[in-house]
């Protein structure tokens, strides 16, 4: 699915701001999929995933009329949806363990070029996702699934430039403890 | 303490922290020959490099599993819209064919109600049991000794009250923000205890993401 072209989406936020309904359907068709990966990676929570959504529709249909243009509308809506997504796992108590105990075993990769190794090594990779508190492993996605600037992903979450190297210190840190044998060793910086 | 390094281990630091987007490809160009020119002289920023690209790959090969859009969830979405749009119509029409008179007398019974229950809704609630004592003895009611200012940023998902307990343990006082980045800025009596203690224990609180020193504030 190839993202809209950026003025295509400036002005269906246009129009969604003077409160036309076929723009903001366009809208949601066009965001739809990149946001329900995008909610299930940050809650990893598939119950939420539809509802959150919606809510995050609804502040965009609400709130275009803000949208000043400063960021590209997907940072805007993207940002959105973090904040929605916190909230609501706050409100079910959802927050990912960062007890010890429930961290998941590490596993050792011997032939990580191996297909069944990678898919193991994409469930240890989630789990180990898991393991992380939501606010990390949204840097964590952002900055290599998305692949985006940590200015970017500053503007996201809504935090100091320097939050978001922190929280991926941590959960650099983290993750090599949960996946060791990625060439990686553990000597912190 | 970052202060007390050297050059070189604040540049290594700082290569570090910068890794995963050298990874990803988006460091400006001037960060980029930073990270590089550190990288061909420092053998535990080349390991962590192998790190996040391991990471960087596992992480970038998942899998987006999205279904497509079901009708019945947009259904549902332009339903909640046309409640909260009539909603608002019903108010609209209800102002238009208020009389002015009217209208005024309203809109100072509202602001008496809002000024009410905000009075209601800022009652401080007695301070809970001191957890940090040295920090939490009781303030005296004027504070004239020095003070420090701190940057906070709380945690998403911090309530309204769990801010409040964590700056009365340390007899905060909010005297700026929330910024648009949700930082506050915050004032602490200076003595009796160092900066750096109070700084430990808010940075020890859960809903605290952020806690520092503004500069120059001492």
């Amino acid at each position: 699915m190839a993202p809209m072209a950026l003025d295509t989406e400036i002005c269906l936020l246009k129009r969604i701001a003077g409160k036309d309904r076929k723009a903001f359907e366009a809208l949601y068709h066009q965001y739809y999929r990149r946001l329900f990966a995008y909610l299930l990676k940050l809650t990893r929570r598939a119950d939420l995933v539809e509802e959150v959504l919606n809510d995050v529709m609804l502040a965009v249909w609400n709130g275009a009329a803000g949208f000043d243009g400063r960021s590209r509308p997907s940072t805007w809506i993207f940002g959105i949806a973090y904040h929605k997504a916190m909230k609501a796992m706050a409100r079910r108590g959802a927050a990912a363990t960062e007890d010890p105990e429930e961290a998941p075993e590490p596993v050792d990769y011997e032939e990580p070029e191996s297909l069944m190794a990678r898919r193991e090594l994409a469930t240890t990779l989630g789990r180990a996702l898991d393991a992380l508190p939501a606010e990390q492993r949204a840097v964590v996605e952002l900055t290599y699934y998305y692949g985006l600037p940590y200015q970017e992903i500053a503007e996201i979450l809504g935090c100091p430039v320097n939050t978001v190297k922190t929280r991926m210190f941590h959960a650099r840190r983290r993750l090599k403890e949960l996946l060791p044998g990625m060439g990686i060793s553990n000597h912190a910086g | 303490m970052r202060q007390g390094w050297s050059r070189g281990e604040r540049l290594h630091q700082r290569v570090w922290d910068l890794l995963p987007w050298y990874v990803n490809g988006t460091l400006p160009d001037s960060e980029r020959r930073r990270v590089e020119e550190h990288l061909s002289r420092c053998s535990r920023c080349q390991e962590e490099l192998a790190a996040c690209r391991g990471i960087g790959e596992a992480v970038s090969r998942q899998e987006e599993a999205a279904p497509a859009p079901h009708p019945a969830q947009l259904a549902r979405l332009m339903a909640r819209i046309d409640e909260e749009e009539n909603v608002l119509r019903g108010l609209r029409a209800l102002f238009a064919a208020t009389p002015r008179a009217v209208r005024f007398a309203l809109a100072a019974q509202l602001a008496a109600v809002l000024l009410l229950a905000g009075a209601l809704l800022w009652r401080p609630e007695p301070a809970p049991a001191p957890l940090f004592q040295t920090l939490s003895s009781p303030a005296p009611e004027s504070e004239t000794g020095p003070a420090a200012r701190l940057r906070i940023v709380f945690a998403e998902g911090t309530t309204e009250k769990e801010i409040r307990e964590v700056l009365l343990k340390v007899r905060g006082q909010v005297v700026g923000g929330p910024s648009p980045f949700g930082v506050y800025t915050v004032e602490v009596p200076a003595s009796p205890d160092p900066i750096e203690s109070v700084l430990a224990h808010l940075r020890s609180q859960k809903g605290v993401s952020l806690a520092e020193p503004v500069a120059g504030g001492r």
